[in-house]
């Protein structure tokens, strides 16, 4: 028996407003949901409401004035004007005004904030997700880990803030207690570095969650990432749907999720997901929750990290495993109250997915975060096969602007299939078929890792990713591939001088395509030669504004490329990677080249300190000011020793990438 | 291989030498200089993939010496200077463009007679002139040939008043030095490019300036970038280098408004022909290789030409029944409607009486002139001549020269003798004409020659009672057939500027459909002729 048996909205009594705590209460209390505000943008939204319409329910949205015209808005019956998706009073207001029955919180934002499922409590509201009183618990890391150890479910052995450092087993993790995304914590691997490393992840987390308390466990140096998904009824009852790997991650950011975990045997999967419904029922946990775990490869130890008490991200992994379980309807089940099926909680399940998150990051310069206006957006056409399916969980649509001050998800590619192997080759030929114009994101690093041995052969671990360089993709056949599309677009016919470069005799070394570099195109019907190479275009598609989708053989290779031409550069997007190749100008501006000696804005952001003034003098390296910018701290430094001749840049104003904030001449 | 592919294999070698341009060491010399290829040059003018027709590509060719030591080029290819037509920001202009890689781009006589002849064209065809100065003026040991006359250098400056006049641009770059006479080719241009550090202007150079004066000034002081871009004002635009003098060229061109662009009555017309999709031949013009015998000796059929250089090889004749040794017909090429004559045998009264009324028609319809040529002469003897073959040729020579529409010229076998008038050779003024690499042309053939000329000789001896025996008789033809057979060859003609190039038979079509267009631009008088002798 499984959940898609639930016997749901079954009763049409409406309970709103009886919000008792449902532990243990076997009574058939329900409330129907029929309406549904997301508190959220995004992916995630457009995700709740494509369940809610199925299940007939009306969809509200929120929205800030940035988002006035975002797809999640397009998308719902109705939108509410909030200021934040952080104001909870406004949110409740909004879902209030709107007669919502239900919230879905997605993830991120308010929802894993327990004031926020409180306020929704008092207002009559249901909120789709655990209790205010378990966010709470499993909130905070130090009351999760005794909630786990009650449980009997292995925690990472701990060390008391007061241990000396002399006295700990190091490499140590020192964390915030009420952290997450890597925020406020620290590997440390010497007594030496300790003091320093304990003050450091303390200011973070204050500035961060506004709460120093820190954490002190064994730090596992190699392990991977299992998470297990879990739904719990109103009744005491909780289910899981097996474990996700998420181990390839950067700086605990994940990158690439899959299900079921490719390194583990049944035994040990047995243990894990027993342990993470044992944890959920001994928390009363209600709704969808993940219960993450470090799995030490030394060891085969496994150990609870904490519970994420909301939908992940990663969610469509175990729902294209379990032959596309809905796991927003269960969650609308379950907050309408219906009680998970007896008996067998495990559900069927085939085959494997991975998920990769694309985002507007520049992953091969520094993962620098990435804004402004998309161009034209390609996401891979979802098609179902036998061997493979492939999702795509996106609202990032062409044209639109991407803000830094939102989340840089831009969306998710998921591919299925009949094992590990075949999803791996599905989710590859999905990044090649991403294109997103005018916008660097880190599809062609998702799509070289998805093509890596390291991630073909399971080898990368949680720290992998940190300690290894991906190299940044060749540009060479993106180049020959635009060079080809800017030659074929020249070559007219009409008239005896229309471009094709003809030249008498047959004394042609072909069109003269200027990228960064010159290139000499053949062009022939059939196939084109560059350099010495063959080019056949096999496809050829017109997207909007121009841009182009080509299926080309390059010397007898297959490739998939986006090309966007304009008089200034030739863009090509490559196996998810974009190259810009610039065109020269020889009009360009032939005056003073912007001496070294400016520190210009890398990314556009905030100004948060200034620590020089005009006329100071600073040594090579030292800071000039700080700034602030996608929720990353920037250190602004002298780049060689001398005079401090200009300050730009002032407190707290906002600047775009590039600007000119501080001069230093030697 | 057919001989006619070996013919254009050797074309290409001889193309792709002259394509060189100046030694080894005078192209590093140049382009460690900073400064681009004259043909790299050229390119980056046009607009991007732009076609390029050069003119004349291998002139000078043998008439310099001997090629070089490596015999791999001859001492001033090209004549040291490239002139074509291409694209510049959307329009169709000339191309003057100096090599200082070939003797510093000094003008040696035929220099000057291609720079005129591409001003020519320009003028026929009011084309735009721009002119990409890189050259020390006059070849000084030569000045007797080309200083004083009236179709020597004074004439590229009186030319280029007189097109300025008519309204057609002229724009210049100074790429490198523009010595003495060469400074008024930019002074007389409308507008002017020069670039900075490496083009300089003066009447007199320093070392010149020492003699005359005794001051000693360097070569950018006295007339730099910045001398006449800042003081002199004699250049508008001061370029940082060779790309953005050309840039600076097509941004100049952008602004010149268009020409009125003509059919060949003086109605408007896109330049570039019809809007209708162009018609390929259906008979394909490779096989102009394998049709065309190679010994102008052999006869065939010219309407396997005809039907490889036409749109969709449809070819309407014109009086098919009459004079058969003279094909007439309607045609297009490239969109364009053309009226074509070609040889198809010896020259009758009747063929040129037919040739002259069908220029008559297509000079009433404003229709351009092809002439395919391939002549040996008119027919000779007693009945010919008493029947007024003459008079019959006078027609045709008139109605030729008096023609008012566009005509081009292609000889693709013999061109001898008065066939040579009457089927548009280059005295009769085609917009232009092209050679085939198996062209012959001479007053006739050299075995005709050889033996006129010993037959006359021959009388002399005999009549002071002397005898010449057949070997003395051999000896003394042997010259004079070796003579014209050298003097025959298709590349002593371009070499001398007689025709406008040596073409591959192939590109026949193309080159025909880019001389249309180029005439387009120009409108067409009303008809009118001489005394037709009848």
């Amino acid at each position: 028996m499984g959940l898609d048996k639930l016997d749901h909205r079954g009763d049409q009594s409406d309970h709103r407003g009886d919000q008792s705590d449902h532990r243990g209460d076997q009574s058939d209390h329900r409330a129907t949901v029929s309406s549904v505000l997301v508190a959220n943008r995004g992916e995630i939204a457009l995700r709740v409401f494509r369940t809610a319409r199925v299940l007939g329910l009306r969809t509200i949205a929120i929205y800030t004035d940035l988002d006035a015209a975002a797809p999640h808005v397009r998308e719902a019956d109705e939108a509410v004007r909030v200021d934040s998706y952080l104001d909870i009073d406004a949110v409740v207001a909004a879902a209030q005004r709107a007669g919502a029955d239900a919230v879905h919180p997605g993830y991120g934002f308010l929802s894993e904030r327990a004031e926020f499922a409180r306020a929704l409590e008092e207002a009559g509201i249901r909120l789709v997700g655990p209790s205010a009183a378990v966010m709470e618990q499993m909130g905070r890391k130090d009351a999760a880990r005794e909630v786990a150890e009650r449980a009997g479910v292995p925690v990472v052995p701990s060390y008391s803030l007061e241990t000396p450092a002399d006295q700990l087993a190091f490499p140590v993790l020192v964390k915030a207690a009420s952290g997450g995304g890597g925020k406020g914590m620290r590997v440390v691997r010497s007594a030496a570095e300790y003091a320093d490393a304990v003050a450091a992840a303390a200011r973070e987390a204050r500035s961060a969650f506004g709460d120093d308390t820190l954490l002190i466990e064994k730090y596992v140096e190699s392990g991977r990432h299992i998470e297990v998904q879990v739904m719990g009824d109103r009744h005491g009852r909780a289910v899981h749907f097996h474990e996700r790997d998420c181990s390839t991650q950067r700086r605990h950011q994940k990158v690439l999720e899959e299900a079921p975990a490719p390194t583990i045997g049944a035994e040990l999967r047995e243990a894990v997901t027993a342990a993470a419904v044992a944890l959920a029922e001994q928390v009363g946990y209600t709704g969808a929750g993940t219960v993450e775990f470090l799995l030490d490869n030394a060891t085969g130890d496994f150990y609870f990290l904490e519970m994420n008490t909301r939908l992940q991200v990663e969610h469509p992994v175990t729902e294209m495993v379990h032959g596309d379980h809905d796991l927003v309807a269960d969650q609308l089940r379950m907050a309408e109250g219906a009680p998970l099926a007896e008996g067998g909680q495990v559900r069927g399940w085939d085959g494997h997915a991975i998920e990769a998150r694309v985002y507007a990051e520049d992953s091969f310069n520094g993962f620098l975060p990435q804004a402004g206006r998309a161009g034209v957006v390609h996401w891979p056409g979802a098609h179902g096969g036998r061997a493979s399916r492939v999702r795509v969980d996106h609202a990032l649509e062409s044209g639109q602007v991407v803000s830094t001050s939102y989340d840089p998800m831009l969306g998710k590619v998921i591919a299925w299939g009949r094992d590990r192997e075949q999803a791996r080759r599905a989710l590859v030929a999905a990044l090649d078929d991403t294109a997103i114009l005018g916008l660097t994101t880190n599809a062609g690093f998702l799509r070289a890792l998805a093509a890596s041995d390291e991630f073909r052969y399971a080898t990368i671990d949680t720290a992998w990713l940190d300690q290894h360089e991906v190299p940044a993709p060749d540009p060479t056949v993106a180049r020959l591939i635009g060079a080809l599309v800017v030659a074929t677009r020249l070559s007219g016919s009409g008239h005896p001088f229309a471009a094709d470069g003809w030249r008498a005799s047959r004394l042609t070394e072909g069109l003269r395509v200027d990228l960064d570099e010159e290139l000499r195109v053949l062009v022939d019907a059939d196939s084109s030669t560059i350099d010495g190479r063959e080019l056949r275009i096999l496809e050829r598609d017109a997207l909007d504004d121009g841009a182009e989708r080509l299926r080309v053989e390059v010397d007898g290779e297959r490739h998939v490329a986006f090309v966007a031409v304009s008089p200034s550069q030739v863009e090509v997007v490559h196996r998810g990677q974009r190259h810009v190749f610039e065109r020269p100008d020889p009009n360009a501006s032939h005056g003073e080249v912007r001496g070294e000696g400016s520190v210009t804005a890398p990314m556009p952001g905030t100004v948060l300190q200034v620590l020089v003034a005009e006329g100071d003098t600073v040594e090579a390296g030292q800071s000039l000011g700080m700034m602030e910018a996608m929720k990353m701290e920037l250190t602004l430094k002298a780049p060689y020793s001398g005079t401090v001749t200009t300050v730009a840049a002032s407190v707290a104003q906002q600047v775009a990438l590039g600007d000119v904030l501080f001069e230093v001449t030697d | 291989m057919s001989e006619m592919r070996e013919l254009v294999g050797d074309l290409r070698t001889r193309l792709r030498r002259a394509h060189e341009g100046g030694s080894e060491s005078a192209r590093r010399k140049h382009t460690d200089r900073g400064k681009l290829l004259v043909r790299a040059r050229v390119e980056h003018l046009l607009d991007p993939g732009s076609p390029f027709l050069e003119f004349s590509a291998l002139a000078a060719t043998g008439m310099y010496g001997a090629p070089d030591a490596s015999g791999t080029s001859d001492p001033v290819p090209s004549a040291g200077i490239v002139t074509g037509m291409g694209m510049v920001s959307g329009r169709l202009c000339v191309v003057i463009a100096n090599d200082a890689t070939v003797k510093g781009g000094t003008y040696y006589p035929i220099t000057v007679k291609k720079h005129l002849r591409a001003q020519e064209i320009a003028r026929a065809n009011r084309l735009p002139v721009i002119s990409l100065v890189d050259s020390g003026g006059a070849f000084l040991p030569m000045q007797d040939d080309v200083f004083p006359d009236k179709e020597h250098f004074g004439r590229i400056f009186f030319n280029q008043a007189n097109m300025s006049a008519e309204q057609i641009p002229q724009l210049a770059a100074v790429m490198g030095s523009c010595t003495a006479g060469g400074a008024y080719v930019p002074a007389m241009s409308d507008e002017t490019v020069i670039v900075k550090e490496q083009g300089t202007i003066f009447l007199g150079g320093p070392p010149l300036v020492k003699a005359a004066t005794g001051e000693v000034v360097t070569a950018e002081e006295l007339g730099g970038g910045d001398v006449h871009a800042r003081t002199s004002g004699v250049v508008d635009h001061l370029a940082v280098d060779d790309l953005h003098a050309l840039a600076i060229l097509r941004e100049i061109m952008e602004t010149v408004p268009g020409l009125d662009r003509l059919d060949h009555r003086g109605s408007r017309l896109d330049h570039r022909g019809p809007a209708s999709e162009i018609e390929e031949p259906a008979e394909d013009p490779e096989g102009l290789y394998d049709v065309v015998p190679t010994d102008t000796r052999t006869p065939y059929d010219v309407r396997e030409v005809i039907r490889r250089i036409v749109d969709g090889s449809r070819f309407a004749e014109f009086k098919q029944l009459y004079a058969e040794t003279l094909v007439c017909g309607f045609a297009k090429i490239w969109g364009h409607q053309v009226g074509i004559v070609a040889n198809n045998g010896i020259l009758f009264g009747e063929s040129a009486r037919k040739g002259a009324h069908f220029i008559e028609l297509c000079n009433q319809r404003g229709i351009p002139l092809v002439f395919l040529q391939n002549i040996t002469g008119f027919m000779v003897g007693r009945e010919y001549e008493n029947g007024g073959i003459a008079r019959d040729g006078a027609k045709l020579v008139t109605a030729v020269a008096c023609s008012v529409v566009p005509k081009f010229t292609v000889v693709i076998g013999g061109s001898f003798g008065a066939g040579n008038y009457g089927m548009c050779g280059r005295a009769y003024d085609p917009r232009f004409l092209w050679m085939w690499p198996n062209a012959r042309i001479s007053v006739m053939g050299g075995e005709q020659a050889a033996t006129v000329l010993a037959t006359v000789k021959r009388d002399g001896i005999e009549a002071r009672g002397e005898q010449w025996s057949v070997e003395d008789e051999e000896t003394f033809k042997a010259p004079i057939r070796d003579q014209y057979e050298a003097q025959g060859s298709p590349y002593y003609s371009t070499a001398r500027l007689w025709d406008d190039g040596v073409i591959d038979p192939v590109d026949t079509r193309r080159v025909l459909g880019m001389g249309l267009m180029a005439a387009a631009h120009a409108p067409v008088p009303a008809p009118s002729y001489g005394v037709f002798r009848m």
